[in-house]
């Protein structure tokens, strides 16, 4: 046998895959080859982290529950939305308010922000929290008592301004009972428009807002 | 299960793909992760029901908010780490508005994740997996997670058994590379 031959064995040899002849005849030529050696005990540490890795996996029947719930919810899509273009000069202008609100949403409320159900929702409710992590903002909204959706319809989380002003933070589903937790990115730059909304959307390819609110929040209440 | 073009692809590409609601797209990153996402739940719940709820409420959000990710702001593996870390936070807080079982114990501190500060867990062999070539991962996934002989792992691809032999060993010295030296894995896959 070759000493290509002999590395080529290697990972049959960890996994026990090797005739006892083979075995043994790679045995003896580690003893003498310590290139061999090297490259199986690099062999062995992925072997070892792989056994290690299959071994603590969740029950198989998982990811079929897992899929079927996925395909009976649309994923949010990938929108450019939140990525309005919004001139300087306003930016600079609403900095000062923009950084109070993101310090209430980041630090000031341990319960987050509390959304109330407008007419069409009754039951529902919400609450934002989030973290700043590089330069956006990761929210996490939870929702309860959402009435239901058509196939075609989905939520979707607006930071809003007075003047109609919308920055999405992305769209979502709740699950049967109407009740989800979220997690959604927005910029920085989205805390400084004050109102938090959960609108209803037609699955119609329009970025825009509906404008029919299920869900509102104040930053300015808190 | 190999066969679709799909399985070579990038995570991030993936995540593109589940964006627009692509299910096969969902689960090949469930594949991929989703023995990390259930092993932070193990070590952090410490318990099997919720680390189950954990993984299926951690790949529902990349379903749902799979459009909201952002490439340049993180690889998938961190932000889907972010995702698990805050949902398994959110479950122990459920847990504790009720009273602990015996043997029960409140959260374990969230630790590792795609970028540890130091050893390797299962964050970081997911990743490596992800890195390596697509038929040095497809001989690795069959016999590690699938559990299949060298000599059906040739039957099921077709691929002579001296092949796989040799492919096998090329795929774990290529995966230790991937978990210790990640940017020579990604140029040489370049």
């Amino acid at each position: 046998m070759t000493e290509d031959r002999f590395e080529e064995l290697l990972g049959p040899y960890l996994l026990g895959e090797l005739s006892v002849e083979e075995e043994r005849e790679l045995e003896r030529h580690l003893e003498g080859c310590s290139g061999c050696r090297v490259e199986l005990a690099r062999a062995r540490q992925s072997h070892d982290l792989l056994r290690g890795l299959a071994a603590g996996g969740p029950p198989a029947e998982l990811k079929d529950r897992v899929l079927a719930q996925a395909r009976g919810e649309i994923p949010a899509r990938s929108r450019g939305g939140w990525r309005l273009w919004v001139p300087a000069a306003a930016l600079l202008a609403i900095a000062i308010l923009g950084a109070g609100l993101l310090w209430a949403i980041t630090q000031g409320s341990s319960e987050g922000i509390p959304l109330t159900a407008t007419v069409p929702a009754s039951e529902g409710g919400g609450e934002v929290s989030g973290e700043v992590e590089g330069g956006n903002l990761q929210i996490e909204l939870v929702v309860w008592g959402m009435p239901e959706l058509r196939k075609d319809e989905y939520y979707e989380l607006w930071y809003a301004k007075e003047n109609g002003g919308r920055i999405s933070c992305g769209t979502f589903r709740a699950r049967p009972g109407g009740q989800t937790t979220v997690n959604l990115t927005a910029p920085v730059g989205a805390t400084s428009y004050p109102e938090i909304e959960v609108t209803r959307e037609p699955d119609d390819g329009n970025p825009g807002s509906s404008g029919e609110k299920v869900l509102v929040g104040d930053l300015r209440d808190l | 299960m190999f066969g679709q073009a799909v399985t070579g692809v990038e995570d991030e590409e993936l995540i593109r793909r589940v964006a627009e609601g692509d299910d096969r797209a969902l689960s090949l990153l469930y594949d991929r992760y989703s023995r990390p996402v259930y092993a932070t739940g193990i070590r952090v719940l410490g318990d099997a029901s919720l680390a189950e709820e954990l993984v299926q409420d951690a790949f529902m959000n990349v379903w749902r908010a799979a459009g909201s990710f952002d490439p340049g702001r993180a690889s998938f593996a961190t932000w889907l780490y972010r995702i698990t870390r805050n949902r398994a936070v959110d479950l122990d807080r459920r847990r504790q508005a009720r009273p602990l079982s015996a043997g029960e114990e409140p959260l374990r501190s969230v630790t590792g994740g795609p970028e540890p500060e130091g050893g390797v867990d299962g964050w970081d062999v997911a990743r490596a997996l992800s890195r390596i070539p697509d038929e040095h991962r497809e001989v690795l996934t069959l016999s590690y997670f699938e559990g299949l002989s060298q000599r059906e792992i040739s039957r099921r691809t077709g691929i002579p058994l001296g092949t796989i032999k040799s492919r096998t060993t090329v795929a774990l010295k290529r995966l230790h590379r991937s978990l210790v030296n990640p940017a020579a894995e990604e140029s040489q896959r370049d």
